[in-house]
């Protein structure tokens, strides 16, 4: 195969070659246990520290409200289940549209005794924050709202349902995967206290991701051992992991702006060259608030895993709905809780562009998937799905 | 690759896709857990399926199963159909990954109906 197409940046992205350069010390000479107190362990600590310093000041925030885990999916449970056994009790309030990170966090807290409220979405995806609102009780412990979907790339209005959240002193976690460093993000201005944030979404590696906790947030560790972390969080730092998505924040910090238009334009190519050749599609998500480089579209009367196949023969890698759900064959359980009819819903296919994606890139998509689309339909039976 | 070279090789070219008119033989088979459907079309002469002729909506294992299960078909007494067993199909594609198996037991659920709808109008056979 020779020319590769990757257009699923929503599932991972490769590491930044600068990101990767900064890296490799800390798996050679630099290897030290950044709680040990010689010279080996000091150079360590001082790599973890600026790193932190780093990420801390593109987020506007103090560097030791931040701790580092090992990827969004603990952070978010640590986020939740931390909030949630420092109450003891009570109930939270999330959505239908959440990463499984959340939504099962949050189921499991149910099997515990904890009441949940998951939120309907309107067919963007899109959380009323009114209903936020009506769902808040006197035992509401904690909200967890995402900033952007992963599948459909909708921005939920996190600045509304954080004012509410403060009005009513409920603690409101923010999901920002799919968004840190890709769109601006400003914790104090959206009434966020903790915020999920990973690192091979944006150009680092994988295993390493965050959680920013405010200061004055009660939250009880889930992970116990050392000291690290300032006792939140235990367990020998991923030194060179800290060291990369350090890193990739600085790089996301020059790239971003531009990246963003750049990403809205190619995204808007990829639908109008879509729509224009094939019959029977859909955009889903919103149309403007939307992650700068995410198109998910559905091809009526097409399986999703059937052009997800197609494509990849051609050396183009796209994904059916979330790349976790890919083994299942239920349909999107987002692009369900958003109404999006079943069948439409199982054609479902998303196309994540990231910052080495060209215009040519997506014209090539384009011809690759007309004529299989074509040919998936031909092949149908009259009358079905 | 979780698929097979020959898997790959029928999705991609399915042979003998498409509606057949006036069948003498038509079946088809629907896995309830994702809705994917096959359908075979059967043109018999001299009591063996002298055209095959398949439809399919869903994962490309189930298409490439349908495909590879027309070509076997070709040629065969349509009695001989009735017995085909998902297996058979299974393994002219070399394998499917256990989540895929429902893609042979579409296939050959609709070829053995379409065998026994060409049974039933040909009368009396059984
Ligand atoms: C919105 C969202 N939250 C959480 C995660 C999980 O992050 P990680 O893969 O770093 O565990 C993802 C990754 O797919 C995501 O998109």
């Amino acid at each position: 195969m020779s020319r590769r197409i990757y257009l699923d940046h929503n599932a991972s992205t490769p590491v930044h070659p600068e990101v990767l350069a900064e890296m490799l010390p800390y798996f050679g000479e630099r290897f030290g246990n950044p709680s040990s107190i010689h010279g080996f362990g000091r150079e360590a600590r001082a790599a973890v520290d600026a790193a932190r310093d780093r990420i801390a000041r593109f987020l506007g925030v103090r560097a030791d409200e931040i701790v580092f885990t090992s990827g969004g999916t603990e952070s978010d449970n640590f986020a939740i289940k931390g909030l949630a056994q420092a109450r003891g009790g009570g109930h939270l309030i999330t959505s239908r549209v959440e990463h499984h990170a959340v939504i099962r966090t949050c189921q499991w807290l149910e099997s515990q005794g904890f009441a949940v409220t998951f939120l309907d979405v309107d067919e963007h995806g899109m959380v009323d924050p009114d209903d936020v609102k009506r769902a808040i009780r006197g035992d509401t412990i904690g909200i967890s709202i995402m900033h952007a979907n992963s599948e459909v790339g909708t921005i939920q209005p996190v600045a509304a349902i954080g004012a509410i959240a403060r009005d009513h002193g409920v603690p409101f976690h923010v999901d920002a995967v799919q968004t840190f460093g890709k769109i601006p993000l400003d914790v104090q201005a959206l009434g966020i206290d903790l915020l999920s944030f990973s690192g091979h979404k944006i150009y680092g590696p994988k295993g390493i991701a965050g959680l920013w906790i405010r200061k004055g947030t009660k939250l009880v560790a889930v992970q116990h051992g050392g000291e690290h972390e300032r006792r939140r969080r235990a367990g020998t730092e991923n030194v060179p992991g800290i060291v990369g998505l350090g890193k990739a924040v600085e790089v996301r910090a020059q790239e971003m702006a531009g990246e963003a238009v750049r990403l809205v334009a190619l995204r808007d190519r990829l639908w109008d060259g879509i729509r224009a050749r094939v019959p029977e599609v859909r955009l889903n998500g919103h149309s403007t608030a939307r992650l700068p480089g995410t198109a998910n579209i559905c091809y009526r009367h097409v399986e999703s895993e059937s052009i997800v196949l197609g494509l990849d023969l051609k050396g183009i890698a796209v994904s059916a709905g979330s790349a976790c759900t890919s083994g299942s064959i239920e349909p999107s359980y987002v692009l369900v809780a958003m109404g999006v009819p079943v069948d439409w819903a199982m054609g479902a296919v998303r196309h994540s562009l990231g910052r080495t994606t060209t215009a040519e890139d997506v014209d090539e998509v384009v011809e690759g998937v007309v004529p299989l689309v074509e040919k998936l339909r031909a092949a149908r039976p009259a009358g079905v799905a | 690759m979780r698929y097979s070279a020959t898997l790959l090789d029928h999705f991609l070219h399915p042979r003998h896709a498409g509606l057949m008119r006036e069948p003498d033989g038509v079946g088809s088979e629907e896995f309830e857990g994702c809705g994917d459907l096959a359908r075979i079309f059967l043109r018999v002469r001299d009591g063996r399926a002298d055209e095959v002729r398949f439809q399919a909506y869903g994962c490309g294992p189930t298409i490439a199963a349908a495909s590879v299960t027309s070509e076997r078909a070709t040629g065969r007494r349509v009695e001989d159909l009735v017995n085909v067993k998902a297996e058979e199909i299974e393994a002219a594609l070399d394998g499917l990954p256990e989540d895929r198996r429902h893609a042979a037991t579409v296939a050959a659920g609709a070829l053995r109906a379409a065998a026994l709808d060409a049974l039933d109008r040909r009368g009396g056979a059984r």
